[in-house]
């Protein structure tokens, strides 16, 4: 080993002691330099000119790419599309807003929207009458997902809503000719379903502290007929006929009462709960429409075909309401300032979130190829998109259920320090350690303190 | 008779209780030995195991260590890439994340990705070498005012988190018209391992006599040359630390490719890898086999420089 040792020193050691002078070795550093910055000759952003600026995140990538040459060759308008991880996205485009790099056009969750609007950095499209136009063809919810302070920002890319699903299998045997239809009848089966053995815990809910349980308690809220926030965007969650408050204790009795919720919601995840209910071990579940595809897989689930679809279940003073959310393409306030770039990126937002040759091409190429959920309604009828619905679940019911999607009425700049809050606050009227009206009273006042605040 | 046990009993007793003891003491260091080894190897065995699997078998329970259906259709799909050709509606990929056999349509940039990141790191390295060996000889054997002040400025910079530099260098990466090129990269990962770089020399350098830099003085060496000839030959262990640490955070830096990059002619791999998780679905078997190949490199690094690994590592840590 250590013979070893020395030979390679002697080597390395040879290969150092070679005739290297000072002019030698400011020659390599120079063209050590030279090469290094010589390799950004591939610029990709074009910085100035007519080429628009396209920044999305990595999802769709080729599809997304065949819809842009489409529209290059179509208005000979040249598009620079970039892309960067879904995860990191956010980040990566605040760093780019402040740091004024070249964007036009960009894809903006809903949830993102009050603090690029009140930034600055994204602008309205309302101007451009011919995007609006589109607002008569897509979901209600997706158009006010859209809107903030009375002006809307982009047109839809993809949506979707949160979704009752039943294992229909569970539900005959249980002895029940249809699924639940309101939050007490959820309970009624479940009780018979424990009884006879079934699921130790028919109903699943995932109430970990995730993106996902803002999506989840607003589904059990707009179910229950109420709202966080009115429209002037002060607290009635807090209100006992306002829902809120109805929804948690309809999921601290499943939980302590009833017992068909596991107690273990509080630390379960979108993704754990789903795995759960694909493994079998529960008939009921709320997750989001597009993992039904998935759950009726029988390469990755025990329950396929079984798995179908129920309108949300209504409290006694709801509706079978839920809760939706949406991406869309929005415009970076730089491209409006500028009248010929904003009118060339308000074609390429028509082209993407509107028709493209008078077809919405691009939105029902992203169903088609990654099933991602559309927001305008003609869609529905078209063919080829009934027949791939049609293959795991029942279109008319997701048609249906889409029409009763609302926005989250609680998406605003202090959403995330809120949120935080809230979400304490459920898990803890869930464990037993306070009330459910208490709870949401904490979570009422922490609202009115952070709106006062902002 | 008595009952009070002979010495030559209690002398047996005690040599058969010292060897129990050492057998004990073997069978523990042997047993923590393989489970050190299990929690190391694991999660590379893993990862090699599963990215031959199928999307199905990977989340089975119990996991499959050894592959039922072993698959080599992600690997197909990097190698496969052809030339780039303009994407049409009819030439993209359109897979649904949905299904079993999903492979991000970005699996073809994959091996432009690989290349990115080599063709950075290789640079980092070099221009990392070249800069920071007579940084640190200067700064160790030539006594001028202000030099601990220069080196304290250098570690100075390195406390500073890479996040707060983002938007600073962002803006001169852009005024220098370099966005989405590896260009900012290099420059940006420069300015990050440099000061890291002569740190870790400078130790080593100051840990040489001084006698040695005179000696070749007097026998007729300028400063280049007595760093050329007398102190890099000596400093073999601490240039290998110093190529290891800035080949690895440059083949593995997130953050600032993520700022910088945005199309396939920059981007790099751990960029394109956080790319396979998408807002819909995740594909673990093709994320593992990506990962298989991306650890490639730094493993051949590491078996190039084997035999300087741990004496690099430890260059600079105690001064003499």
């Amino acid at each position: 080993m250590a013979a070893d040792k020395d030979n390679g020193d002697q080597e390395m050691s040879g290969l150092l002691k070679s005739n290297f002078g000072r002019r030698d070795f400011l020659r390599t550093s120079a063209a050590a330099g030279a090469v290094a910055l010589a390799a950004p000759a591939r610029i990709g952003f074009a910085q100035g000119g007519p080429t628009i600026n396209m920044q999305t995140w990595s999802a769709a990538v080729d599809t997304v790419q065949s819809h842009v040459n489409a529209f290059t060759e179509a208005t000979g308008i040249p598009v620079n599309y970039g892309n960067a991880p879904w995860a990191q996205y956010r980040e990566s485009m605040v760093t780019k807003f402040v740091g004024g790099a070249p964007l036009d056009m960009m894809w903006v969750s809903d949830a993102w929207l009050p603090e690029w609007a009140e930034a600055g950095w994204i602008s309205p499209v309302d101007e451009f009458d011919f995007l609006m136009a589109y607002n008569a063809e897509a979901e209600d919810f997706c158009t006010n997902s859209m809107t903030y302070n009375g002006r809307q920002y982009g047109l839809t890319y993809y949506t979707d809503f949160m979704a009752f699903l039943y294992d229909e299998s569970k539900i005959k045997e249980a002895g029940f000719d249809a699924p639940p239809a309101t939050w007490e009848e959820v309970v009624e089966q479940s009780l018979v379903m424990k009884e006879k053995g079934i699921s130790d815990y028919p109903m699943m809910l995932a109430m970990a502290q995730e993106s996902w349980l803002i999506e989840f308690m607003s589904a059990l809220v707009f179910s229950h007929g109420g709202r966080f926030v009115d429209d002037d965007g002060m607290a009635v969650m807090q209100e006992k006929d306002k829902g809120a408050v109805e929804a948690l204790q309809w999921v601290v009795d499943a939980v302590n009462t009833h017992g068909i919720v596991s107690p273990a919601c509080v630390e379960t995840g979108e993704l754990s709960g789903l795995k759960a209910f694909a493994s079998g071990n529960h008939a009921f579940a709320m997750v989001a429409k597009y993992r039904l595809r998935m759950l009726n897989d029988p390469e990755q689930s025990q329950i396929a075909g079984n798995v179908k679809q129920a309108m949300m279940p209504k409290g006694p003073n709801g509706d079978h309401n839920t809760v939706g959310w949406m991406r869309f393409h929005g415009m970076a306030s730089q491209a409006a300032q500028d009248k010929a770039r904003a009118e060339s990126t308000a074609k390429l937002i028509e082209w993407f979130g509107g028709k493209a040759n008078g077809a919405y091409t691009f939105q029902k190429f992203l169903f088609l190829d990654i099933g991602a959920g559309f927001g305008v309604k003609p869609l529905f009828d078209d063919p080829e998109i009934r027949a791939a619905y049609d293959a795991y679940g029942n279109v008319d019911m997701i048609q249906a259920q889409q029409a009763l999607a609302m926005k989250k009425d609680v998406v605003t700049p202090w959403f995330g320090e809120w949120n935080e809050t809230n979400g304490s606050a459920w898990q803890s009227a869930i464990l037993g350690n306070t009330d459910a009206a208490t709870a949401v009273m904490k979570s009422a006042e922490f609202w009115d303190e952070l709106k006062q605040d902002y | 008779m008595s009952d009070v046990p002979s010495s030559s009993t209690q002398v047996v007793d005690y040599r058969r209780r010292q060897r129990l003891a050492r057998i004990a003491q073997r069978l523990i260091i042997f047993g923590g030995s393989i489970l050190l080894a299990v929690y190391v190897i694991a999660p590379v065995t893993w990862l090699v195991s599963s990215s031959v699997q199928t999307e199905a078998e990977i989340v089975s329970v119990p996991p499959h260590w050894i592959p039922e259906e072993p698959t080599l259709r992600n690997f197909k799909a990097i190698f496969s890439a052809t030339e780039e050709e303009t994407v049409t509606y009819e030439t993209r990929s359109g897979q649904d994340p949905a299904a079993g056999g999903f492979i991000p349509s970005t699996a073809s940039s994959l091996l432009p990705a690989m290349a990115n990141s080599l063709t950075v790191a290789t640079l980092v390295v070099i221009l990392n070498l070249l800069v920071a060996v007579p940084a640190a000889y200067s700064l160790a054997k030539i006594r001028t005012w202000g030099r601990n002040a220069t080196v304290y400025f250098i570690l100075i910079t390195r406390v500073i988190p890479d996040i707060a530099l983002v938007v600073p260098f962002f803006l001169v990466i852009r005024k220098l018209g370099m966005l989405d090129t590896i260009g900012s990269l290099v420059l940006t990962y420069l300015a990050v391992t440099v000061p890291f770089s002569v740190f870790i020399l400078l130790q080593y350098f100051e840990g040489l006599p001084d006698e040695l830099d005179k000696a070749a003085r007097v026998d007729g060496c300028s400063r280049f040359q007595a760093l050329i000839r007398v102190f890099l030959p000596l400093s073999l262990p601490s240039l290998v630390a110093v190529v290891l640490f800035t080949f690895l955070t440059s083949w593995n830096e997130f953050l600032l490719a993520l700022m910088f990059t945005q199309t396939e002619a920059s981007q790099t791999l751990p960029i394109l890898l956080a790319a396979f998780t998408s807002d819909f679905t995740i594909s673990f078997s093709f994320i593992n086999a990506a990962g298989v190949l991306a650890i490639i490199p730094p493993v051949i690094v590491a078996i190039i420089f084997e035999r300087y690994i741990v004496s690099g590592l430890t260059a600079g840590a105690v001064k003499g």
